[in-house]
């Protein structure tokens, strides 16, 4: 199914320095507090006006008339004097609303006839909210004609109502709706029109800007912070709906989500997932300002000489549509979560909504073109002492990815200024949360400057005291991928192999007769004349999609997994691993094998790859750690040995028969192995057989490179072309991450550590006692699965129980001997202390 | 400091004993972990919390001062503090309890 896309964008600002000075919290706590305080005294002389706001860049950033680039090189701070830029008040996002006009949509806003103006302030204020283009001639038939002042002083003096000041002038209130129910209080319906009001303009921009018909939006999910609600279900909801009755969306319906400052991150996730599931085609989401949050660090502004630059809502409005195939996608597959388990710990926070979602895809860090986080405007956070925090984030993100050796340390910079944007939204919340970067990460995909951008939002859930859990989500914005998913449904996408095969001993011919069978098999070849070096820059630049190589140096941690047609049956068989070092342990190499083995199986069409552990010195210990990892959720497929005995440890045979799907060894013998399936029927030079060495697998590995020998003749090069492809068609990379975090939550690490770990042998305690041998008896039972250098250690473990056994060789490897009557007791202790699985 | 932190700071100084209190700070900049560690220690410099013109004196450091690091197991401390170690001015943030501490 397709993903869905981002269509249009609405953002909008209103200042309000009215409500600065009666509604936000730092006010109004501060005039019960300390009413004779310097800071109120004060601080209206650090308001601005509305042209002082319009002319403030990061204003003119947020509604999209002045590029992020542009704003960075005009250099903070923004607010002085001389960075003040020629600003209008309508901008590609949206505009800056005046206060007046903007007390006239809360009336439009208001359905219970809560709010009253004063009559000489609507008409003089009318006409101008009449020529904003967004307002409707429907909302302005709902602006009512007002109130005489008599009426106004009755009701903010007698009835509790919340006033309504406009240049420092009462021009009306908001009644209370109930006369008791504190959530209907005068203050909370106040606060709940403001949300809904500055929801309603961004909604109304974000159609002006998608050019869609309101009547074509199906649903709406508000995500602002407010709630709403009476005594009885005190947040019973809901603004969705709400605001798209006055938007005109007739054909809507919605609900609200929240979840403090992610609330926005959470709702597109949401939408995505309803519009790509098919339940809807157009999804609104919608987030209003916030009264409360006006000037609340106005004492540091006012302390430092600041103008107040808390003084405006915010608002925005996202459609979510399905696709167009025009439009930047939203990837559903690259999400991250912040979860319960998670660590509230930054690093942990970084990883889990960044890192983790990144690798899981199986992409590199620097495949992510912009990381939208926190977008605060620093001018704002900076004087009161918390930083550029859109900074801190681009830094952690730099710092994490250095930490696990994603970024090379001197590169950091580079990539925080690559990677990272400047902040530039108001406070308000969750306004700056990821989702301001929307609207020019839109314009910037749809032109082709930006590939994609990560959109990550968090929050503090603690502030509502019912956990102290942080909490976040992120996901990802890309170019529309539209016409490459219909090309899956139709003819197969025709993929171009590189071949570097420097020093081959076969000459130039057998390149060329390589090349021509990989065109029969629909695959494109083009030899790599400039060797390595023309490979790896040719595979960076998308140029070939993978490539088949003689002697590649892969680092440690990435090995290959071979694939060969077995003599007895013709059967293919994937040879895990064959070059290349999975680890410098050789158990814990046969582990991780296996897991590159069952990626390769599953890549070539192997849905439940059939795995067994060739007979190699380390196979028993491999057995018992894959069966760990298998009971941990990783589940594995063990196959029987072909021979009588049966068991997953396989013998000679097996090689020739194909017994398993996936043979695992070390990558020596997998390598021997390869050359004598490979050259058996040729005498020895020529390398006629399979499909060569194969990929190089590994953890966080993404680039597809194909071994093959200098001794590999032309079928065996054309085969791995056509390896490569079918792990092109497969989607091998997002495969190999999935198996991979799969294979980690089972514990891989764990298992490759322990092993590690008993490998460094305990000296005997001294002056242990000695253990002897119990009375001796016939041993005619036999214990397999020990591990050859552990087998006298397994004797004496049983002996020191008080049962008598002897070691021996059987034909698939050392045994325990024991009679019939302690068998099932030997094996318990054994299993016990780890000898066999 | 944010009051109700204050509070808690209060309650558990009378609680537990000044002696047997350390508060550990976790603040991202020099500035805001000096104004912390101030409010612990001679009182609240804004005079508009609970610890507004009491001296708590209490023993205060912020996580990535190496008095505290050498606390930690060192792996715990890297998963949890390496990357904010690398993000933070941590020098700025030393000198600034320091100063703090040197007052008392």
């Amino acid at each position: 199914m397709s993903n869905s896309v981002i269509r249009g964008t609405g953002y909008i600002l209103v200042h309000v320095p009215g409500m600065v000075m009666d509604h936000g919290t730092t006010q109004t706590t501060e005039k019960i507090v300390n009413p004779d305080s310097d800071y109120l005294k004060e601080i209206g002389s650090h308001m601005r006006s509305y042209e002082q706001v319009v002319n403030y860049a990061p204003n003119q950033t947020y509604i999209g008339n002045m590029s992020i680039e542009d704003l960075t090189a005009l250099g903070q701070p923004w607010y002085e004097e001389g960075k003040a830029v020629q600003g209008t008040r309508y901008g590609k996002f949206g505009e800056i609303m005046p206060e007046a006009e903007f007390i006239l949509l809360m009336q439009v806003c208001d359905a219970f006839d809560l709010v009253r103006l004063d009559k000489d302030f609507v008409a003089a204020h009318k006409a101008e909210l009449a020529a904003d283009p967004v307002i409707t001639e429907h909302i302005m038939s709902m602006v009512k004609d007002g109130v005489d002042q008599d009426d106004i002083m009755h009701f903010v003096n007698e009835e509790h109502a919340e006033s309504i000041t406009y240049e420092g002038k009462l021009v009306g209130y908001v009644k209370r709706a109930h006369d008791v129910d504190a959530n209907l209080s005068a203050h909370v319906m106040f606060e709940n029109l403001v949300a809904k009001a500055s929801g309603v303009l961004a909604i109304l921009h974000m159609l002006r800007e998608s050019g869609i018909d309101a009547s074509e939006v199906e649903y709406v999910i508000d995500c602002c912070e407010e709630a709403c609600g009476d005594m009885n279900q005190r947040g019973g909801g809901n603004f969705a709906k709400a605001e798209a009755e006055i938007a005109g969306l007739v054909n809507a319906t919605g609900s609200d989500a929240r979840g403090f400052c992610a609330g926005p991150a959470h709702a597109m996730v949401e939408a995505a997932a309803l519009v790509k599931s098919g339940a809807y085609k157009n999804v609104v989401v919608v987030g209003g300002g916030c009264t409360a949050k006006l000037g609340m660090n106005g004492k540091d502004h006012v302390k430092k000489g600041l103008p107040v630059l808390e003084d405006c809502l915010g608002g925005f409005a996202i459609l979510v549509s399905e696709n167009d195939g025009v439009n930047p996608e939203i990837n559903l597959e690259v999400l991250g979560r912040h979860t319960v388990g998670t660590s509230s710990s930054p690093q942990a926070v970084i990883q889990a909504l960044v890192y983790d979602p990144v690798q899981a895809a199986g992409m590199k860090i620097t495949d992510i073109d912009k990381f939208s986080p926190e977008l605060q405007n620093p001018d704002i956070l900076k004087p009161a002492g918390a930083g550029d925090v859109t900074e801190a984030n681009n830094k952690m993100i730099a710092a994490l990815g250095v930490k696990l050796g994603m970024i090379p340390k001197p590169e950091m910079i580079n990539f925080m200024k690559q990677h990272g944007l400047t902040g530039y939204a108001p406070t308000q919340g969750h306004i700056p949360s990821g989702v301001p970067y929307l609207g020019f990460a839109r314009e910037s995909i749809l032109a082709g400057k930006t590939k994609n951008a990560m959109i990550i939002g968090k929050g503090s859930l603690f502030l509502g005291r019912m956990t102290n859990l942080f909490d976040g989500v992120s996901f990802l914005v890309q170019k529309n991928t539209g016409k490459e998913e219909a090309a899956v449904g139709g003819a197969a996408k025709v993929w171009t192999i590189g071949i570097a095969a420097e020093g081959t001993e076969l000459g130039e011919e057998n390149l060329k007769q390589a090349v021509a069978l990989a065109a029969k098999k629909g695959v494109k070849a083009v030899i790599m004349e400039g060797g390595h070096a023309e490979m790896e820059a040719k595979l960076a630049s998308g140029e070939i999609d993978g490539a088949v190589a003689a002697h590649y140096p892969f680092p440690i941690g990435v090995s290959t997994v071979g694939r060969v047609v077995t003599p007895a049956y013709g059967k293919e068989m994937f040879i895990a691993n064959t070059t290349g070092t999975s680890d410098t342990d050789r158990v814990a190499a046969m582990v991780k094998n296996t897991v590159a083995g069952i990626i390769a199986a599953k890549a070539c069409g192997i849905e439940h790859p059939t795995v067994g552990i060739a007979n190699v010195d380390g196979a028993r210990q491999t057995e018992i750690a894959l069966k760990k990892l298998s009971e941990g959720g990783y589940k594995i497929n063990f196959t029987e040995s072909s021979r009588a005995d049966g068991g997953a440890v396989m013998r000679g045979n097996d090689l020739l028969k194909g017994t398993p799907d996936v043979m695992v060894m070390d990558s020596l013998t997998g390598n021997l192995m390869m050359k004598m399936f490979g050259a058996y029927t040729t005498g020895g030079s020529y390398e006629a057989n399979g499909f060569g060495y194969g990929p190089g697998l590994g953890e966080g590995f993404n680039s597809l490179v194909l071994i093959v020998s200098r001794a590999s003749g032309a079928p065996v090069i054309a085969n791995a072309c056509a390896y490569a492809a079918e792990l092109l068609n497969s989607g091998w990379s997002k495969l190999a991450a999935k198996e991979y975090a799969a294979a980690n939550k089972a514990g891989l690490a764990e298992i490759v550590e322990g092993i590690k770990a008993s490998n460094v042998k305990a000296a005997p305690a001294a002056g242990a006692a000695k253990v002897t041998a119990p009375a001796k008896e016939p041993v005619p039972a036999a214990i397999l699965g020990v591990e050859v250098t552990d087998i006298e250690d397994a004797v004496t473990a049983l002996w020191a129980e008080g049962i008598y056994a002897e070691s021996g060789m059987g034909c698939t490897g050392p045994v325990v001997m024991i009679s019939n009557a302690n068998e099932e007791k030997a094996k318990e202790i054994l299993k016990a202390k780890g000898f066999i699985g | 400091m944010d009051l109700e932190n204050q509070k808690r700071v209060l309650e558990f100084a009378e609680q537990y004993g000044k002696e047997n209190v350390v508060v550990l700070l976790g603040a991202a900049e020099g500035e805001a972990a000096g104004l912390a560690a101030e409010t612990v220690t001679l009182g609240d410099p804004t005079f508009a919390g609970p610890l507004a013109g009491v001296s708590l004196g209490l023993a205060v450091y912020h996580v990535v001062e190496p008095e505290v690091k050498a606390e930690f197991d060192a792996d715990v401390y890297d998963e949890q503090c390496g990357m904010m170690e690398m993000v933070l001015d941590v020098d700025d943030i030393c000198n600034e309890m320091k100063a703090i501490r040197d007052q008392l």
